[in-house]
């Protein structure tokens, strides 16, 4: 007992040109995959240059600062970043956001979680937990003085963080984390 | 979670590049070619796996891409359609001595390359070829005329 | 310089210097990759990629800097079309080994090709001796390529 259901007889499946050669050409699927390919090289082209400008993060467009009104405390961070890749956000106080020696500052939960902070430099003197986030403490001099946190973001998302300076207006801000 | 699709997403891109990029044409992959495919995919393994390095993430990747691998064939032989996208058309680039130009300026392949195509196949002018085909894996394959009866 | 800047310009540089590298280490013969050369392939990707990676371990970073690659291959490769030159640079050139008046030594000793590896590829075609060979031709991808004789022709040493 033969099996034929296995077996097909040998025709003409692959498409000739000129009845002659058995090439399965299929130009107008060609024509129609290199209009494609010329969207896909645009595209390919955009993206880079997108890179380059920093609309992917790591860039020039990718930098931001936000700040109270009066200008006493300000926070300059990317405001596009990338997984798994570190940045700084650097908070800059002015003479009016120092009092008596000391400056303190509120930083929400999501800094520190979400957007992964690292490590304070310089590190706070002194540091209460509470309130959805960490209140730092820094001996400071006076003029003005910055610190800065070393951020890595490990999960991609949208993610909001909120910083106050003792004495001002809390600053709140969005920040992309691109996988 | 992220890994895998992550391993994904780089599977499709990588996929994307090969295909848009040109093959050099008529001959089989070089170093150089290997050197770069290996240079593509080794910068999505890094950014695949991420800073977990470890087994356990490293071997869900390895599976999702076989997965992903095995169920790309699958849909190929289901659907001729999808064996086109994925894979192109064969390509006729001489017919009965007219050099389909626009084809082979699109595919970037010059009068050298179909020289050395058909010196492979024993062919040493290209007075002599009868039919140019540009495979789907870049070698140019030629059928030679059929020589008068003497 | 934004770290966006050197990432493209890393892999640029990668691409670029793969190209050099591989070209100057010369064409292989033969139609398979020894096992060896597998691993140098291995070796020469992996060193080239770790380089351009750096620390920069995202997904869009990987993207970007594939695309500039297939980017920059592209342009090589439409530059070669266009110029005879730029072919020769790039691939380089065929080269007679065998022709009717014999064998091209100048050109056997600088490619290290013997007339073994000859008559190895004109086997395969069923040439039986070397006399059986019209011309013999080292591509410039490595690949030798013989033509045989006429049926008629067998070649006469002057």
């Amino acid at each position: 007992m033969s099996h034929n259901a296995s077996l097909k007889p040998v025709g003409d499946s692959v498409p000739k040109i000129d009845n002659e050669l058995a090439v399965g050409e299929d130009l107008d699927f060609q024509r129609r995959w290199w209009r494609f390919e010329k969207v896909v090289w645009g595209a390919f082209l955009v993206i880079i240059i997108c890179d380059l400008v920093g609309l992917f993060g790591r860039g020039w467009l990718a930098r931001a600062e936000v700040s109270t009104p009066d200008k006493a405390f300000s926070v300059e961070y990317e405001w596009i970043e990338r997984a798994n890749t570190s940045s700084t956000m650097t908070l800059r106080f002015g003479t009016a956001a120092i009092r008596d020696g000391k400056v303190d500052v509120y930083v929400s939960d999501s800094v520190v979680q979400d957007l992964g902070a690292e490590q304070i430099m310089p590190q706070p003197l002194m540091s209460v937990v509470g309130q959805g986030g960490n209140v730092y403490r820094f001996p400071a001099n006076g003029g003005t003085a910055s610190v800065r946190i070393k951020l890595q973001p490990v999960t991609p998302g949208i993610h909001v963080f909120r910083v106050q300076s003792a004495g001002c207006v809390p600053v709140t801000a969005r920040v992309y984390v691109l996988p | 979670m992220d890994t895998i699709l992550r391993a994904v997403m780089g599977y499709f891109i990588l996929l994307l590049v090969v295909r848009v990029l040109r093959r050099r044409a008529g001959s089989q992959m070089t170093l150089f070619e290997f050197v770069l495919i290996f240079l593509m995919g080794g910068v999505i393994i890094l950014a695949t796996v991420g800073p977990d390095r470890s087994v356990t993430n490293c071997t869900c990747a390895v599976i999702a891409v076989a997965a992903l691998h095995r169920f790309v064939a699958w849909a190929k032989m289901r659907s001729a359609r999808v064996g086109t996208i994925i894979d192109g058309t064969p390509l006729v680039i001489v017919r009965h001595c007219e050099w389909q130009t626009d084809v082979l300026r699109a595919m970037g392949i010059r009068e050298e390359d179909i020289a050395a195509a058909a010196r492979a196949h024993g062919i040493t002018s290209l007075q002599d070829i009868d039919y140019a085909v540009l495979e789907r894996n870049g070698r140019i394959t030629v059928v030679r005329k059929a020589r008068p009866m003497s | 310089m934004d770290p966006a800047i050197p990432a493209i310009l890393r892999a640029v540089f990668g691409y670029l210097f793969l190209v050099l590298t591989v070209r100057v280490v010369g064409r292989r013969l033969g139609k398979q990759l020894t096992p060896f050369e597998f691993i140098l392939i291995f070796y020469l990707g992996g060193l080239t990629l770790t380089g351009m990676v750096g620390i920069e371990a995202s997904m869009v970073n990987a993207i970007t800097q594939i695309l500039t690659i297939a980017l920059c291959h592209r342009g090589l490769s439409a530059l070669r079309v266009r110029s005879s030159t730029a072919m020769k640079l790039l691939d380089g050139v065929p080269l007679i080994l065998m022709e009717t008046r014999g064998w091209r030594t100048d050109t056997l000793r600088r490619m290290m090709v013997q007339d073994d590896d000859v008559m190895n590829v004109a086997r395969e075609q069923g040439i039986q001796d070397l006399s059986g060979i019209r011309i013999a031709v080292l591509e410039a991808f490595g690949q030798i390529n013989v033509v045989p004789c006429a049926p008629q022709q067998q070649r006469q040493n002057p």
